[in-house]
């Protein structure tokens, strides 16, 4: 440890007790990149006195939630702290009166949804992982799943935030009421800001009511054109589901034991219907005359089962195999199904084992990658790169893009995270500089190495 | 530089009768839905996104302002040209691009008005949900740059909850997009940055937004009461029952006298306040969600519930809503509406406050407003040729505004700063949050030429003499 990051150690230990600082920091390694501290605060206040003592000493910071979207980005340019916010894990104020709820960043969002599911509400979020996600990053990510459909995403239900921005100075953005257009909408930039602009310490969202009743129809066809026809059927119609899932054979295959499925190697449109009992008999009545009249057959879970279907399908992809490429591909709606059987078929070509799935009603194909079974390592990665890149390349070209969400670093070495910058991208630097002069803040981890 | 030359080089990019500069014409665009007033050098009737670049190059090389103005409805004065320079005519850039159903997107130029786009999405069943009262004369643009809300916001967001991307000018003629027909655009969200920002950050050009379809059915009811309490208590008891409806409006009695005066709807005149409280969505439930909504303003007070029974009946209940300001404006020389938000449940109280405000300064306060959103518009009355008396108003609008800060909420809920506000921002923000805010402001507009002088006066004066 060179003697200025001794220094600040012994300033952050002064700052936040000896407990919580280590030097140990392999835990919290981030694209490979070893952190010299890992520091955890335990007030907000305590967060700004430590981005100002990193402020202070030039040492670059990265923070740290649940550490669920830790793979995304690219490398960071220098790594000195992690600071960790797990201790920050408290609720400031609960107003279930105005389905409202303010909580610390560290606050894990599973947590969050038990205790607000004790007055009947709850945040209508489902991102992968969703136990271990922190609500600062949840924000920080922006990450959705499948309830994106009729929910969005954090973006859709933040109502306020507080900052730590990089000098250590303390701000708030936004309030507790669900209108507010007093001043920019600064909860906006935070969200998805990656940690590149501060660090949340506290997130004030909106909160909807528990629905009476919940079901999920799962649709299993043998073809591709089947399922995406009854997808588009979906669409049309006046039906109101909160998810519509596309799942290729590969990830149909995996939950087969799971869920039931009678047939194998099926495209699979799951659809997810909350709401009163008159409305989801209804939608789940029409599904799955659907579903039937396309010559598939469903399956139709309700209540505790309908969630648990939905934990596992939200989970398909994950895996503990560090060669795992992940990436997401965003396109226009209409393309979702077409880029879901794009990305198997470029995938299968190249000889890698892929899953893929698509929030089909959002426009995001997620498709999980690994080396075939006989594949060296250089040519694996070689196909990985070549399907990516090929991936990427579609998906601009209809005006969407290709984010990498998880990767081993030799693969971040060959293929950018995030894509080329587009016209916006000045305008994007100059706020970074404003926010981060020294660009201590995740360097070098978002869109063009901001 | 004198005027001549920017006007003359302003006519040769976008045609001499695009550009207008004589004393008379200017006086038209010297005013909007707000109080103040500054005459403008020169007005541009725009066209494309590229001849709006082309503009502002011009401007920019001379160190011009300028402000785009869609439809001057802006209740804050966002399109006064404070500081003097070009004020950009956006209307003509009307037209609907791209539909795209399968994507649900719409591409749209931001001098449409709201109410047309709406009209032209009906017949292939679809709609863009923001529905400002204001609807037939506020342009899209407008709607993004206030981030604007509406009766429907309650169930389905604001603005920004619906807009996809956009393209953009900024001030130095520089043609950037933000966001898009895709989702989840790398990069920070300037699209979200943008919505709200008043028109201080570029112009924008072009607007992507999201459409769905039309609702399957819908039912919309009218919930009357002899106290102001009780129908106020109705709207909280009506979400903590766990119900969603679309809308949650309210009007009291001197609002419902207006509206009876110029539009005759049928509400009643010995009432002290109504609710339009309406539920949308898949049909099957809409009986019972009816049923269930009706009971509950019956015991919370409500002497009558009336059910629309048809179309024409609804279209007759919101024509008095969607008309309320108007009505207002025909019984009255001039009013301010007041925009806090409150946290829905204090709004029994912060009423009864209101009402405490307008004895105090000797003024009439009527109240028309979003209450599922707790957003207040005490509307409050006055001559605009007596001074004395549009001094009390400022003192009560200002008053009012606090109190909705002190109740935990906010100075505007939709329809921005402005000028209006700048003095309240200081209510709600501390000097480091509006440091962090004139941050972004600098990163759009370096040369703080897009509609300058707007939202932040005072901070704004410090940070140009660092
Ligand atoms: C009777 C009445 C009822 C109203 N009801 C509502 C309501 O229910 N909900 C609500 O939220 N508001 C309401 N308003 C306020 C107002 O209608 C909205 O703020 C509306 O969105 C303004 O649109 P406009 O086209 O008139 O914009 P303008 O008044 O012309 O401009 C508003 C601001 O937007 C900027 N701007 C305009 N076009 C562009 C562009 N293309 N690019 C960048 N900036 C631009 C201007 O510079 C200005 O700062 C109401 C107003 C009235 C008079």
């Amino acid at each position: 440890m060179s003697s200025d990051l001794a220094a600040l150690r012994e300033r952050l230990e002064a700052q936040v007790g000896a407990g919580n600082l280590t030097v140990d920091g392999a835990a919290y390694a981030v694209d490979g990149m070893v952190p010299a501290l890992v520091v955890r605060p335990g007030t907000q206040h305590e967060v700004a006195e430590v981005v100002a003592a990193c402020s202070e000493a030039g040492a670059a910071l990265v923070p740290w939630g649940g550490g669920t979207a830790m793979a995304m980005g690219n490398p960071p340019r220098k790594l000195d702290v992690v600071v960790s916010l797990e201790r920050l894990d408290r609720v400031v104020e609960f107003d279930p009166d105005n389905l409202c709820i303010t909580v610390e960043a560290g606050m894990p969002l599973g947590r969050l949804q038990a205790l607000v599911a004790e007055r009947q509400e709850r945040l209508p979020l489902d991102p992968p992982d969703a136990d271990r996600v922190t609500l600062g990053g949840l924000v920080a990510a922006n990450q959705s799943g499948p309830s994106r459909l009729l929910h969005g995403t954090a973006r859709d239900w933040v109502l306020g935030l507080r900052v730590v921005l990089p000098d250590g100075t303390r701000i708030h953005c936004g309030g507790r009421v669900i209108k507010n257009v007093s001043g920019y909408d600064m909860n906006k930039l935070f969200i998805r800001s990656f940690g590149t602009l501060g660090i949340i310490t506290e997130v004030t969202v909106k909160l909807l009511p528990i629905p009476a009743t919940r079901a999920t129809v799962l649709g299993a066809f043998s073809g591709f054109a089947e399922a995406s026809s009854v997808l588009d059927e979906v669409q049309a119609s006046f039906l109101l589901p909160e998810a519509l899932e596309l799942l290729d054979p590969a990830a149909s295959d995996l939950l087969r034991p799971v869920l039931g499925l009678d047939i194998s190697g099926a495209f699979a449109l799951v659809a997810g219907f909350t709401g009163s009992q008159s409305t989801v008999d209804r939608q789940v009545r029409d599904l799955e005359a659907m579903v039937a009249s396309r010559g598939g057959s469903s399956k139709t879970f309700r209540e505790a089962a309908s969630d648990q279907a939905w934990a596992a399908i939200t989970n398909v992809q994950g895996g503990a195999d560090a060669r795992r490429v992940v990436c997401q591909v965003a396109v226009p709606i209409a393309r979702t199904a077409s880029m879901l059987a794009s990305a198997r078929t470029r995938a299968a070509a190249q000889g890698l084992t892929a899953t893929v799935t698509a929030h089909a009603g959002s426009g995001l194909v997620r498709a999980a990658m690994l080396p075939g079974a006989n594949q060296t390592e250089a040519g694996a990665l070689a196909g990985l790169a070549a399907v990516t890149e090929a991936l990427r390349e579609e998906a601009v070209g209809v005006g969407g893009s290709l984010v990498i969400l998880q990767a081993p670093p030799p693969f971040k070495a060959r293929v950018e995270a995030w894509g080329k910058p587009g016209s916006s991208f000045a305008t994007m630097r100059r706020i970074k500089t404003e926010f981060d002069p020294q660009d201590l803040c995740s360097p070098g981890r978002f869109l063009g190495g901001m | 530089m004198s005027n001549k030359v920017l006007v003359q080089e302003l006519r040769r990019v976008v045609g001499e009768a695009n550009v207008i500069d004589s004393d008379v014409h200017l006086q038209l665009y010297q005013y909007d839905a707000y109080l103040e007033e500054r005459r403008p050098d020169a007005v541009v009737f725009v066209h494309s996104t590229e001849e709006v670049s082309r503009v502002l190059k011009i401007c920019h090389a001379h160190g011009v302002p300028s402000v785009p103005r869609g439809g001057g409805t802006n209740l804050s004065g966002g399109t006064i040209p404070f500081k003097g320079g070009v004020v950009l005519e956006m209307i003509r850039m009307n037209r609907l691009l791209e539909v795209d159903k399968g994507s649900l997107r719409a591409r749209v130029q931001p001098g449409m008005f709201n109410l047309e786009l709406g009209q032209a999405l009906a017949p292939l069943g679809y709609q863009y949900l923001p529905d400002p009262a204001s609807q037939k004369a506020a342009t899209l643009g407008g709607n993004v740059a206030e981030n604007s809300g509406g009766p429907h916001c309650f169930k389905y967001g604001v603005t920004t909850n619906h807009v996809a991307g956009m393209t953009v000018v900024l001030s130095d003629g520089e043609i950037v997009e933000l966001g898009g027909m895709a989702p989840d655009t790398p990069g920070y969200d300037l699209t979200g940055v943008f919505v709200g920002s008043e028109g201080t950050f570029g112009v924008c050009t072009e607007v992507v937004v999201r459409i769905v379809r039309l609702a399957e059915g819908v039912k919309t009811m009218l919930a009357i009461y002899d106290s102001i309490e009780k129908g106020s208590e109705t709207v909280s008891a009506i979400v903590a029952a766990g119900m969603v409806p679309a809308t949650l409006e309210m009007m009291d009695q001197l609002v419902i006298h207006a509206v009876e005066k110029s539009l005759a709807c049928g509400l009643p005149l010995d009432c002290a306040t109504v609710l339009i409280i309406e539920v949308d969505g898949l049909k099957d439930d809409l009986e019972e969600q009816t049923e269930a909504i009706v009971r509950l303003c019956k015991e919370h007070g409500a002497r009558e519930v009336r059910v629309a029974k048809d179309e024409a009946e609804r279209a007759l209940l919101w024509a008095g809503r969607r008309g309320a300001f108007g009505a207002v404006a025909r019984i009255t020389p001039s009013y301010l509406v007041c925009d806090g938000t409150v946290p829905r449940t204090t709004l029994p109280l912060v009423l009864k406050k209101v009402a405490e405000v307008g004895e105090k300064y000797d003024l009439k306060i009527p109240n028309v407003f979003h209450a599922g959103d707790g957003n207040l518009h005490p509307l409050i009355l006055f001559d605009w040729r007596d001074a004395e008396q549009k001094a009390r108003v400022m003192k009560a609008g200002m008053e009012i505004l606090e109190l909705c800060v002190q109740l935990g909420g906010t100075i505007s809920g939709e329809h921005g700063v402005g000028l209006e506000k700048m003095d309240a921002m200081h209510l709600i923000l501390s000097p480091d949050d509006i440091q962090a805010q004139l941050k972004v402001k600098r990163a759009f507009d370096p040369a703080d030429l897009a509609n300058p002088g707007k939202i932040f006066p005072a901070v704004q004066e410090v940070s140009h003499v660092q």
